[in-house]
């Protein structure tokens, strides 16, 4: 009923282009994470989807109806902004107080002195909902205390409070934990999936972090360079890459490519290894492989696929161990991620031998795009290396 | 040792300095305003309070507080009011914001004594621009305000030489010279709200701009009010350049624009009247440090520095 569309937004600043042509189905109630490097776009969709940019063709819908010509104020939407944006002037009960006063009371009602004798049970019940909201938040002590004088973590729940107090039909996060420290970043997250559970209510939410994308989302829009690359939810996402930049752009530490060949036959090959899948025979042509660091495990140097290396640099993570490996004498660098036990023995500048996981391997063509790639059919199988 | 005094050193030139050029000054100010000495004499009479006691009971003295605060209370209010709209304005155009800018900031840059001859002439009874101007519109719709229709049966006022208009006149002139300092700094001010701000303001649900000016503008132009609003005042009550240019020889028609600053100059200066000089000089800085007083206190409470 209330679910979001975009039609083929294009924005463009001068001679910039933005946006390029966007279709966006935001379903009702789900989580969706807009997630791109820094001017990819993300945050001029939000805006345009708030009203607070127009955008140079395309249709922005709510609930069925263009609102392309219908301003912010009414468009019902709630929007959390980076730097909060709080009136610093107002206490924290005021701050949430306003969208209500805005909208449910007269002009006359809100007249200083006058208005709330006039409308004194209007008013009673504003106050109590505004602390309802600060109850659900944990921030009912603080409704006294102005912006100033409240760390970031309580800052960003004031401004949530003041986004979620009027019931909208979508909430709007421009980057609302960018400003928040590492600790408090992480636990907000959690935070901020469980309000998405118990309101039910959409969300939209910009990030250029894509492990808050991962971690909060029903499903993430990849963007870059003013289109969406790729649309689904996360594991979807992160398992199944479809362009190389997605592939590059999700995950931590970052994927491994290593440059590739896809013979005649349909092999892909890097070196003298060769995957065990293959694709639809055709031209040969070079590709990149991706493997992640968990495709990669430490094998011993006697295994037939293993792979040589040496190690540049060991990042402890505590639970997990990432080893940073040079290969081909440092032309071509992997990351491969270990146990505390297995990389034990392992120290900096040591060589290591590591085999791939068969079937995780995901293959790219030159423009980027995807090559699928099949299980050969046993009766074909033939051992080529 | 040495190392025990290397503080002297450091404060020593401010604390010099400070006492040398500003709290002496006042000081021997305020000791002169209970004597009668002239420049030139050997020594002066200690005569007490009696100096203070002409001023808060002659005429005289009575007609340069009234001249003072009416010229205040136009000046502040209106110039402020007036700088707020402009930057306002200013602010919301796109473009020949600066041409704006720069016609609204010609006359604080004018020499103000230069720009009185200008207004002199343009006041003129007979030949002045402004009352020529004014004849034009007899006979038309305009007579049916009474005050229209008396200016044209016998004459329209002398704005400067009538002590009904004079110091009202006068309060124009100190308006249209000041109010662009203050939009200025307004400009400088308006600058400095935050643009996601307003966004906020939009989405919480302020449609008019009135509402956004009321949530956000006001509320963050906080300080810059406070600055505004205290140095307008302080330069109103210095206000002397007009007054000396209009009326050299006295404070204008019947002292109905005999302002503080230009007692001082009579007093002390023309009169060599040294003591009651000072003791004009002691009042007049009373009341600028209880007005600053008195804002800061009132103010200080309700603005908020970001």
């Amino acid at each position: 009923m209330s679910a979001i569309s975009l039609q083929a937004i294009k924005k463009s600043f001068g001679k910039t282009n933005v946006l390029a042509g966007i279709d966006l189905d935001i379903r009702d109630g789900e989580f969706l994470t807009l997630v791109g490097p820094s001017g990819c776009g993300k945050s001029t969709l939000l805006r345009i989807l708030a009203g607070l940019e127009a955008p140079s063709s395309g249709s922005v819908m709510i609930g069925g109806k263009t609102v392309n010509a219908v301003r912010p104020a009414d468009r019902n939407l709630a929007m959390v902004f980076q730097s909060y944006a709080l009136y610093p002037h107002l206490t924290i009960a005021q701050n949430m107080m306003t969208p209500l006063r805005l909208r449910d009371l007269s002009f006359t009602e809100r007249l200083p002195i006058i208005g709330p004798m006039l409308a004194r049970e209007k008013y009673r019940k504003l106050q109590h909902q505004v602390q309802e909201t600060a109850k659900v938040l944990r921030i009912d002590p603080l409704l006294d205390r102005k912006p100033g004088q409240l760390s970031g973590g309580q800052r960003q729940r004031a401004a949530l409070g003041r986004a979620m107090v009027r019931k909208p039909i979508a909430f709007l996060m421009d980057e609302p934990l960018s400003n928040l420290d590492a600790a408090l970043r992480i636990h907000m997250r959690s935070e901020l999936a469980e309000l998405h559970r118990s309101l039910g209510t959409t969300f939209v939410y910009v990030t250029h972090d894509q492990a808050e994308a991962l971690t909060m989302s029903t499903r993430m829009a990849v963007m870059m360079d003013g289109h969406i690359l790729q649309l689904g939810p996360p594991d979807e996402v992160y398992n199944n890459p479809n362009h190389i930049r997605v592939a590059e752009f999700v995950g931590s530490p970052k994927i491994n490519l290593l440059p590739g060949e896809l013979d005649t036959s349909g092999y892909v090959r890097f070196g003298d290894t060769v995957l065990s899948r293959i694709s639809a025979p055709g031209s040969a042509i070079s590709v990149t492989i991706g493997l992640r660091a968990e495709h990669l495990a430490l094998v011993e140097p006697s295994d037939a696929s293993a792979l040589q290396g040496r190690v540049a640099y060991k990042e402890n993570l505590g639970s997990d161990l990432f080893l940073h490996a040079t290969m081909k004498d440092g032309a071509q660098r992997v990351v491969i991620r270990a146990t505390p036990q297995e990389a034990a023995t392992v120290s900096v500048g040591n060589d290591i031998s590591f085999a791939r996981k068969r079937g995780e391997a995901m293959v790219f063509g030159q423009d980027g795009n995807r090559i699928g790639l099949a299980d050969i059919v046993p009766d074909s199988m033939s051992e080529v290396a | 040792m040495s190392d025990a005094k290397a503080h002297w050193w450091f404060v020593g030139p401010a604390l010099i300095l400070m006492f040398l050029i500003l709290l002496m000054p006042i000081a021997i100010a305020t000791v002169m305003s209970f004597t009668n000495y002239s420049l030139g004499n050997p020594g002066a009479d200690w005569v007490g309070i009696d100096n203070y006691v002409k001023i808060f009971t002659r005429s005289t003295y009575a007609k340069m507080f009234g001249a003072t605060f009416r010229y205040v209370f136009v000046v502040v209010p209106l110039s402020v009011g007036l700088g707020l709209g402009a930057a306002l304005l200013i602010n919301s155009t796109r473009r020949f914001g600066d041409f704006y800018k720069t016609i609204y900031f010609l006359p604080v840059m004018a020499a103000l004594i230069a720009m009185a001859i200008v207004w002199e002439f343009a006041l003129h009874p007979t030949i002045g621009i402004i009352n020529s101007t004014l004849e034009t519109g007899c006979g038309t719709f305009l007579e049916s305000w009474d005050w229209y229709a008396n200016g044209c049966e016998r004459s329209f006022p002398l704005w400067l030489t009538d002590r009904d208009y004079a110091i009202w006149t006068v309060a124009f002139i100190g308006v249209w010279q000041g109010f662009g300092f203050n939009m200025v700094l307004y400009l400088a001010g308006l600058t400095s709200v935050p643009r996601e701000l307003y966004h906020a303001a939009e989405m919480d649900g302020a449609r008019t701009s009135w509402e956004r000016f009321r949530l956000v503008t006001w509320p963050m132009l906080g300080p810059t009010t406070v600055f505004v609003v205290t140095i307008t005042f302080i330069r109103s009550f210095q206000v002397f350049d007009t007054v000396e240019a209009f009326y050299p020889q006295g404070g204008g028609p019947s002292k109905s624009v005999y302002v503080m600053m230009f007692a001082i100059y009579e007093k002390a200066i023309q009169q060599n009247l040294m003591g009651i000089g000072a003791a004009i000089t002691v009042v007049f800085l009373a009341f600028v440090m209880f007005l600053t007083i008195v804002q800061r206190w009132l103010v200080e409470r309700r603005v908020h520095y970001a």
